[in-house]
């Protein structure tokens, strides 16, 4: 009885392994995506709440630019599409281990994501701009002011933001959350000097609290190209991506929809 | 009830209720100056249930969704985890040195690690080997729209049936640590005079087991097991890091978008509150009738 359980232990042990290494062979020979996509009908998108990239409205459907993309994108496929909203610190996990099959989410290509997953050529550019508490950063007005010891800075964990303002503001201390609502959480109740984040988020927050917040810098600071991640390995599919949105490009969707969501605040009240 | 004790108001009784509220009151107050914060509780109603502007019919909005499938998780893990438990727990109690060693490497190893690192772990490495493999989500699709239907309301829709599987799973298994030690605890505590009694009347070891002490062990640790049930439900919070549609990943999403942080958090715990309390006050009142007699 004794032998016959460390028997059994070891042989799922084993059973274990013989799936890994089955799952790796998958991994470098499988078809393709685009594909798979094709024969299931569905097009399975992962994405996070980024305002006003992507967020649900009050009836709980998501809208936002990138959820427009995505829209398009599967009717231009003739798909149906499934969008899986996912924490953002462990998207390109997710992505890896193939819980959908593309983040269309903001993402920007930076080296350090591409070693990981492949991204298309971007569909759209972003950049990192800041909002600050009128009483903590009075007075405050370059990168340089905030660039000090003393200064606490909050951003979202994981994202180009956090890397962004450690790298224009490397003295400054940091406080990373999972959600974009807790660092601006922290800067209402003044315990952080400024949130760092993509545009056009950190001057529409601004607005809405004029009277404690101000934008320290016009602007943005970084301009960051963003595209689609995908798995490594799948040429097919960064083809079909990659000429999809040269031609969104050309036909002027991507702008038209840019124009929309990121200069006209016309869809707030679709949210609240 | 003849031993029930006559309360009375005394003084001190008064002071205590009187610091209490003073407390609660500068709490409230101090932070109402100190967050200035801009209350809009009049939107949330909104996110529980909303009037479809097409159709004029009711539908549930996003925290009840979550709310929902908090509790389609909590029932499906405290079943599987039950299961689990259970054999774990014989075999703890009354299986061979293998069969116990087994038992207790799961309940030592589950329960010597965060709750949190088990459930990324489970996710993104066991589930996407095994279960993600089964493909749930393509098999379902191809169903008709009445199985959808009924597996929708069960467990979860297409699109999240594979995640809402494996946090199942997950969730079972880290309960399971705990039923199997209250099983395994109820177990020993049955006197050996039963089973020697069992073995006189001619009954056999399995016999006496299956008809004589489990029966006996359910009535000891129905309550400790109910207890279970209304952490798990607490517990599964954790689920929001795999992205499942919970209640609290609900409320996280809602407050990305919407930025009421505190309103949204303070709708989650009522929430929490309103399913775990009267559980728990049921449990309470069923032990009280159950010990007396």
């Amino acid at each position: 009885m004794k032998k016959l359980c460390f028997i059994l232990v070891i042989a799922f042990f084993m059973m274990g392994y013989t799936f890994a290494f089955a799952g790796d062979k998958g991994a470098n020979s499988r078809e393709s995506i685009i594909e798979k996509i094709q024969k299931e009908g569905v097009i399975r998108v992962g994405m996070a709440t980024f305002v006003p990239w992507a967020m649900k409205d009050k009836h709980g459907q998501l809208i936002g630019f990138e959820i427009d993309v995505a829209r398009k994108l599967a009717k231009d496929m003739g798909v149906e599409i499934e969008f899986i909203p996912t924490a953002w610190s462990g998207i390109i996990p997710a992505l890896l281990t193939g819980k959908f099959d593309v983040v269309i989410g903001g993402m920007g290509i930076t080296p350090q994501r591409n070693l990981k997953v492949n991204f298309t050529i971007p569909y759209d550019f972003s950049g990192m701009s800041m909002v600050a508490h009128r009483r903590k950063a009075a007075g405050f007005s370059s990168i340089g002011d905030f660039n000090k010891p003393e200064v606490i800075i909050a951003a979202r964990m994981g994202t180009t933001a956090e890397q962004a303002a450690k790298k224009f503001m490397p003295l400054a201390q940091f406080k990373l959350f999972e959600n974009e609502s807790q660092a601006l959480q922290e800067l209402n109740l003044g315990r952080v000097h400024a949130v760092v984040s993509s545009a056009p988020m950190p001057m529409f927050h601004a607005l809405k609290y004029p009277d404690k917040l101000f934008v320290p810098i016009q602007g943005t600071f970084t301009k960051e190209p963003i595209g689609f991640a995908l798995q490594k390995g799948d040429v097919d599919a960064l083809n079909f991506f990659n000429n999809w949105i040269l031609n969104m490009h050309s036909q002027g969707f991507l702008k038209e929809k840019k124009a929309y969501w990121f200069e006209t605040k016309k869809w707030e009240s679709l949210v609240k | 009830m003849l031993n029930k004790k006559s309360y009375k108001f005394t003084l001190v009784d008064m002071a205590v209720v009187l610091i209490v509220i003073a407390a609660i009151s500068i709490f409230f107050s101090r932070m109402g100056s100190l967050l200035d914060y801009h209350w809009q509780w009049e939107v949330i109603p909104n996110y529980f249930m909303f009037k479809d502007p097409i159709t004029g019919a009711f539908r549930a909005n996003m925290l009840l969704i979550g709310f929902m499938t908090t509790i389609r998780l909590s029932v499906w893990a405290t079943v599987l985890g039950f299961l689990l438990g259970t054999l774990s727990g014989i075999m703890g109690a009354k299986g061979s040195f293998s069969q116990r060693f087994v038992s207790q490497l799961y309940v030592e190893t589950i329960r010597n690690i965060p709750s949190l690192v088990l459930v990324i772990l489970f996710y993104f490495f066991v589930s996407s080997q095994f279960l993600d493999a089964l493909r749930l989500d393509l098999w379902l699709r191809h169903q008709s729209d009445t199985v959808q239907q009924v597996v929708g309301f069960l467990l979860a829709g297409p699109a999240q049936i594979n995640a809402f599987v494996s946090a199942v799973f997950a969730l079972a298994i880290y309960e399971g640590a705990y039923i199997s030690e209250i099983v395994r605890g109820g177990i020993n505590g049955i006197p050996l005079g039963q089973w020697e009694a069992a073995y006189s009347l001619g009954l056999t070891r399995s016999q006496t087991f299956l008809w004589v002490i489990l029966p006996q062990t359910f009535r000891r640790v129905a309550f400790p097991m109910a207890g279970q049930f209304i952490s798990t439900i607490k517990d599964s919070a954790i689920v929001s890091v795999i992205s499942i549609q919970e209640l609290t990943f609900q409320g996280m999403e809602l407050m990305a978008a919407t930025f009421l942080t505190f309103e949204i958090w303070i709708t989650i715990t009522i929430l929490y509150f309103i399913l775990t309390f009267p559980l728990s006050q049921a449990v309470s009142f069923l032990e009280k009738r159950f010990s007396w007699r």
